[in-house]
């Protein structure tokens, strides 16, 4: 369930890009740490295979058909941390080339599918030591965990949404997860006679990494959409909370200080600086985040696909 | 396949194609920005930035009927939605949802559009977004048609062999994403030493330098002043 722009309220859609942003930084460097940046090549076809996979009709009764996801899959062949690199990169592209799922929501769709999804749906592969039973349930939670999460942004963001609609929409996504749960195994089971060993054996509770990291991240994120609904404001009042706003304020005092004097007919205008300003602490917060987190190299400015592939 | 004719439109050589991604891209934001917080009566500055869209689609001298109906392709989505919403005694509320909906798409659109994917990954980078996670974009674009087609090879060779894959049991499709899965992950370690072969250390080398003329900075700034300008006043 890709969200697109423009149904998502600002304060939701803003914290979490605050959350999806660090969380993929640190994933980031976890999966290049634990996968050696050699093997880029490797996660970038996965992910295409991903988008070719979907072409892929699974017949699901009553003559209609369903189609792999893949969060799961991702995450037992590649580990989860790789496979969250793989799912955003996935949606970035969705959403850059094919328009499925906004730009500005895309922090949101990356933490639902790419962050909530992988993890939760390796957790039950990883406490069942990855029998069928957990390729399973982990297929099912991805997807269901995914959809729930789409579905409470729009009601938090105040899309109105019928209680008859909901429980619709309820047996729809079950319905769903369990299609995608029956689809992973089958294909993890074909893989499995194909080329034996193709996934990664969990050690055991080794993802208790990966367990703190969702746990937190989910925290993080409820607590963000908590207080902002509660404030007028969430990129705003998140500012202001951090105490950071009041140092952005005396940087940028001439002016803020000129335009809310000047055109204060306009309270929009206070609030939509405000705004702009939030998103700027956001990308700068993110970018000191990410740069302590990830080994830093001489920045590349360009880059050009490789043709030199095979 | 719809992404080639945006990938060949994306080759053009207007102003427009020629300015810096990371320049389009903070563009893109700000106007995406100033659409998400329209508030429910401001058709005037919707239909203000519709104007300045299609100009800049025509500017662009991309084709100005196809561009508007390809923005299209989120109104399934919206269109869910927006029935929801009426439904709920709010009609103005969801004709905004749609129009909010299409603006963003034709932005979006209009974007990749005008820069051809590399660069636009370039600018991204250039953004200091993360690098490995754009390295995986740079392989998972440019390996994408190339596995939709192996995929739609195989169904060919199913359809040559067994006259029609519409009928395909839930244990051969398991198979043919298997099948799928092991190919790919034998092209990825070919790929994979066929470049540790020519020297990769990690990352691709640069072709071509990609500096930020003084240019794109204006055009950024002029843009963003215009959104914020228009948001202002019109609504």
């Amino acid at each position: 369930m890709h969200i697109p722009d423009g149904f998502l309220s600002t304060r939701v859609w803003g914290t979490m890009d605050v959350v999806a942003a660090p969380a993929v930084a640190l994933l980031a460097k976890r999966a290049q740490r634990e996968f050696d940046h050699h093997k880029v090549p490797l996660m970038g076809v996965m992910g295409a295979f991903i988008f070719a996979a979907q072409m892929i009709n699974f017949p699901v009764g009553n003559g209609t058909s369903g189609h792999l996801v893949g969060a799961a899959l991702l995450a037992y062949t590649l580990g989860p941390a790789a496979a969250s690199i793989v799912m955003t990169a996935i949606l970035a592209t969705q959403a850059l080339i094919f328009q499925d799922g906004g730009l500005l929501a895309l922090g949101t769709n990356i933490f639902n599918m790419a962050i909530a999804g992988v993890w939760l749906g390796y957790l039950p592969f990883a406490m069942l030591r990855g029998g069928k039973a957990g390729v399973f349930l982990g297929g099912m939670l991805s997807l269901l965990v995914s959809a729930s999460l789409a579905l409470t942004e729009l009601l938090a963001s105040g899309v109105p949404i019928p209680p008859a609609i909901l429980a619709l929409s309820g047996a729809l996504f079950v319905v769903s997860a369990v299609i995608e749960g029956a689809i992973t195994l089958a294909v993890v089971q074909a893989l499995e006679r194909m080329q034996p060993g193709v996934l990664r054996q969990p050690k055991g509770l080794n993802s208790r990494t990966g367990l703190v990291l969702g746990a937190t991240s989910a925290a993080l994120a409820a607590a963000g959409i908590f207080v902002a609904s509660t404030r007028p404001d969430g990129i705003e009042s998140l500012a202001q909370r951090t105490g950071i706003w009041s140092r952005v304020t005396t940087v940028f005092r001439a002016p803020m200080a000129d335009y809310q004097t000047t055109l204060a007919i306009t309270p929009w205008l206070g609030r939509s600086l405000a705004g702009l300003a939030g998103l700027a602490l956001v990308y700068v917060v993110c970018l000191v985040i990410s740069r302590m987190l990830v080994a830093s190299r001489p920045p590349l400015s360009a880059a050009a696909t490789p043709r030199e592939g095979v | 396949m719809r992404h080639v004719r945006i990938d060949r439109w994306s080759r053009g050589e207007s102003y427009f194609h020629t300015l810096h991604a990371a320049a389009k891209l903070v563009a893109a934001l700000t106007l995406l920005l100033c659409i998400a917080t329209l508030s429910v009566r401001s058709l005037v500055c919707c239909a203000v930035y519709l104007m300045v869209l299609t100009v800049s689609v025509k500017a662009a001298r991309l084709p100005v009927g196809r561009v508007l109906l390809s923005a299209s392709a989120v109104l399934p989505f919206a269109v869910c939605f927006a029935i929801i919403t009426a439904l709920s005694g709010e009609p103005d509320r969801a004709a905004m949802l749609l129009i909010r909906g299409y603006l963003s798409s034709l932005t979006a659109l209009l974007l990749i559009s005008t820069t051809p994917m590399p660069d636009l990954l370039a600018g991204l980078e250039w953004l200091r977004a993360p690098r490995f996670l754009v390295q995986v974009m740079q392989f998972l674009y440019r390996y994408l048609l190339v596995l939709i087609e192996e995929a739609g090879a195989m169904r060919d060779a199913a359809e040559s062999r067994a006259g029609s894959v519409r009928s395909l049991a839930v244990r051969q499709a398991a198979g043919a994403a298997g099948v799928l899965f092991v190919r790919s992950w034998g092209r990825a370690q070919a790929i994979h030493r066929a470049m540790m072969a020519r020297g990769f250390e990690g990352h691709i080398p640069r072709f071509r330098e990609f500096p930020l003329q003084r240019s794109d900075v204006a055009f950024t700034l002029v843009a963003a002043a215009l959104t914020v300008g228009f948001r202002t006043v019109l609504a």
